[in-house]
């Protein structure tokens, strides 16, 4: 029992002193406990989904609507946007809001409530709903709160629909009639005046709409019919395989971070096995090194992307060929932003082992945060703000809008120059690093 | 043609070379001796550019030795301590790799890979993955690496480290050959066997500091005594051992004792008289000629395995 006592002791003393195994144990489930926790509930408030809200109808029902949906925590409501030079705002019309949604830039959903909404012939409500299915969490999270907010606030509404469709289809005299005797049963079973359940029953003007106190319950199927909605799909309609074209992007760039910082930091094993030092005895400078690493990497990380997504269009008809040259500079600026993450790595790690902990930890952080795994909006929106330094933020974000919005250059060139520009710092960085041998 | 002009380098506090001033010339077999950690393999990373001192200089050529000057080490061949190739792939490929670094081209890379493959015997198995070598025959072949660029230098640091005599004595015979043609070869290494077989030339090294550097012979006769007494350890000798202090100072070490007589025992004749007078019969006693291992510690007081 010593022996096994004394065993065991040795493998915590060794414990103690593997950082990067403690690192991996403990540091980075913990980071990934934050982050699922925020998202999931218990983690403090969660993030809030951003909608396009726009009301042109002069309804109380519609003001009431748009009242309560501006209160729900969920959703964060846009109803102005800025002009170019952001001195002076707008109101959001119908057409603005279409062209937010399809320049991907705002919200992926607009719900318009428009003049005809609900007038005193209207025997439904009538919503347009554009959207933009670029993640399937964040359009059904949108699209069940309008459900619920309307479920919850409006049902008053229903009988008078109820009503009025019979006005409609089965005319005045039999409207009274099946009224009349609907309304004794109800009073008769319930036990109430039969008078008020008919009169509530008869309302027909949106005006004296509120003024009543009747409260009642419908099905699905007819409240199907009463409220109306005009779905748009506005983006990916082409698209043969909505479901992995908006997702390949977020992985591919979290295993090319996790291949290129492996070929970055690959340098800790040629120093390990000497093969470094030999050729630092060579005409060979620590520049020289650097740079072949790097550009190995990132030609090693382009095609291993161009083999994914290759791969992806054979077997899951995912588009690459209608966008292709800019999916080839999202390729390029992602491999380069990913190698140089590993260069920073190794600029920094001091081993093999404290490397291959660092970047794990980072890169499942910055996967989790910056939309790899899930979409950014369900974060809080301390992590919606975190994740916009990261670059997988930028790349996924890069290949949603090459991929499935088949978007031109300009709506990635902010994701170009970002990209770009955290290759080119943090390079510089580590060039300086190694060139002072602060490192390897 | 190589000149090492007072340098210094520290790592940190700990000082690694104080002072270090030497001149090499063209063909000669220099011998770096001293013990691990005396600094030897820093003053070769100093030489080959991968190091640079904190003060003082050291050219090559007449030509400045930096880490920025690439020029200068393409004609430095470099054997480093460690087996430094890439062992997942084939002999052929690591000798072509260096040999593009060092600028050859396809038609002379192929002709100089046979060469120094054959040079040291790995000719047949250049087709064969490194890992799956003997440490004598990645030795070998870490040293046909240096020698591609057929460089007038060669510095080899401690190439025998792990391996077996027989491949020892094989690289000693190439060393020794190819010193014999010309090459100027800079050996490092804590076995004055090793230096005493190969260096025209040496310089003993301890604490960072060049303590002394001459021949062999030179060496030698900074000591005072040129041959020295050695009695062998055994229980019959341990036991007499103290009482050989009245004839001179007694030096222990594993397996055997080192007398150095005082100056009235001047005659071997005097000192067998006077050991086997103190119990110590004439076979466990021996007479040699003073070694590196005699002039270092007398130089140092210490040995230089220890």
């Amino acid at each position: 029992m010593k022996t096994v006592y004394n065993l065991i002791i040795k493998d915590l003393i060794r414990l103690k002193n593997d950082k990067p195994a403690l690192l991996l144990s403990f540091i980075v489930p913990m980071a990934l406990i934050i982050i699922f926790g925020n998202i999931f509930g218990g983690g403090g408030p969660r993030g809030r989904v951003a909608m396009i809200l726009v009301n042109e109808s002069n309804s109380p029902v519609a003001k009431l609507i748009e009242s309560k949906l501006d209160t729900v925590k969920s959703l964060y409501v846009i109803k102005t946007f800025l002009s170019d030079d952001r001195k002076d705002t707008f109101k959001i019309d119908e057409q603005k809001a279409i062209e937010l949604i399809k320049s991907g830039k705002s919200s992926a959903a607009a719900l318009i409530m428009p003049k005809d909404f609900f007038t005193d012939t209207s025997t439904a409500l009538k919503f347009k709903f554009y959207f933009d299915p670029k993640n399937d969490i964040e359009s059904a999270l949108i699209q069940g709160t309008i459900q619920q907010t309307i479920m919850s606030h409006a049902p008053r509404l229903f009988p008078v629909l109820i009503t009025r469709q019979s006005l409609k289809f089965i005319g005045q005299d039999s409207t009274a009639k099946f009224i009349s005797g609907f309304g004794k049963l109800i009073g008769e079973f319930f036990n109430v005046p039969i008078d008020s359940v008919i009169k509530s029953m008869t309302i027909v003007d949106s005006a004296s709409l509120y003024s009543t106190s009747l409260n009642t319950a419908s099905s699905a199927n007819v409240i199907s019919n009463l409220v109306k909605f005009e779905n748009e799909q506005l983006v990916g309609k082409e698209v043969q395989n909505p479901g992995l074209t908006r997702t390949v992007g977020g992985w591919a760039i979290m295993f090319l971070l996790f291949s290129l910082t492996g070929a970055a930091t690959s340098l800790f094993e040629e120093k390990q096995e000497g093969t470094l030092k030999r050729l630092l005895c060579m005409p060979v400078s620590r520049a020289h090194i650097l740079w072949s690493k790097y550009i190995y990497s990132m030609l090693f990380g382009i095609f291993q992307l161009l083999v994914l997504f290759f791969f992806s269009w054979i077997i899951f008809n995912v588009e690459m060929f209608s966008n292709f040259l800019n999916l080839l500079i999202m390729i390029t600026v992602s491999a380069a932003a990913a190698v140089s993450f590993g260069m920073l790595i190794t600029s920094f790690a001091k081993s093999m082992n404290q490397a291959a902990g660092i970047s794990t930890l980072f890169i499942l952080t910055m996967s989790a945060v910056g939309g790899s795994w899930f979409p950014t909006s369900l974060l809080p929106d301390w992590m919606q703000t975190i994740s916009k330094v990261t670059l997988t933020y930028w790349s996924v974000d890069g290949f949603l809008q090459v991929l499935w919005r088949q978007a031109p250059f300009s709506a990635i060139a902010l994701n170009v120059l970002v990209l770009l520009t955290i290759s080119l710092l943090i390079n510089l960085y580590a060039l300086v690093r190694f060139n002072n041998n602060k490192t390897l | 043609m190589l000149k090492i002009n007072y340098v210094d380098k520290h790592f940190e506090k700990v000082t690694a070379l104080q002072n270090i001033n030497l001149s090499i010339e063209k063909g000669e077999f220099f011998g770096l001796l001293g013990p691990n950690g005396a600094g030897k393999t820093t003053l070769m990373n100093l030489i080959v550019g991968y190091l640079t001192p904190d003060s003082g200089s050291i050219s090559f050529q007449g030509e400045l030795v930096a880490s920025d000057n690439l020029n200068v080490r393409k004609k430095i061949g470099f054997v480093p301590q460690d087996i430094s190739l890439f062992q997942e792939i084939t002999a052929y490929q690591n000798l072509k790799i260096f040999g593009k670094l060092y600028e050859l081209d396809n038609k002379d890379l192929s002709k100089k890979i046979d060469e120094v493959l054959e040079l040291v015997r790995l000719n047949e198995r250049k087709h064969d993955i490194v890992k799956e070598f003997s440490g004598g025959m990645k030795r070998r072949l870490n040293l046909a690496a240096s020698l591609l660029h057929d460089p007038p230098i060669l510095l080899c640091d401690e190439p025998t480290v792990g391996v077996d005599p027989q491949s020892r004595n094989a690289i000693f015979d190439m060393l020794y050959n190819l010193n014999q043609n010309g090459k100027t070869i800079v050996y490092t290494t804590h076995y004055m066997e090793e230096a005493e077989r190969l260096c025209s030339r040496l310089a003993i090294i301890d604490n960072g500091n060049i303590i002394a550097k001459g021949t062999l012979v030179d060496l030698i006769n900074l000591m005072e005594q040129k041959e020295t007494i050695r009695i062998q350890k055994t229980a019959a000798t341990q036991s007499k051992i103290e009482s050989l202090n009245l004839i001179g100072t007694v030096n222990e070490y594993d397996f055997y004792y080192e007398l150095i007589p005082n100056d009235s025992f001047n005659q071997h004749s005097k000192i067998f008289k006077m050991l086997e007078e103190n119990g110590i019969p004439n076979q466990f006693i021996q007479i040699g000629r003073a070694n590196l291992e005699d002039v270092f510690l007398n130089l140092t007081g210490r040995s230089l395995r220890d």
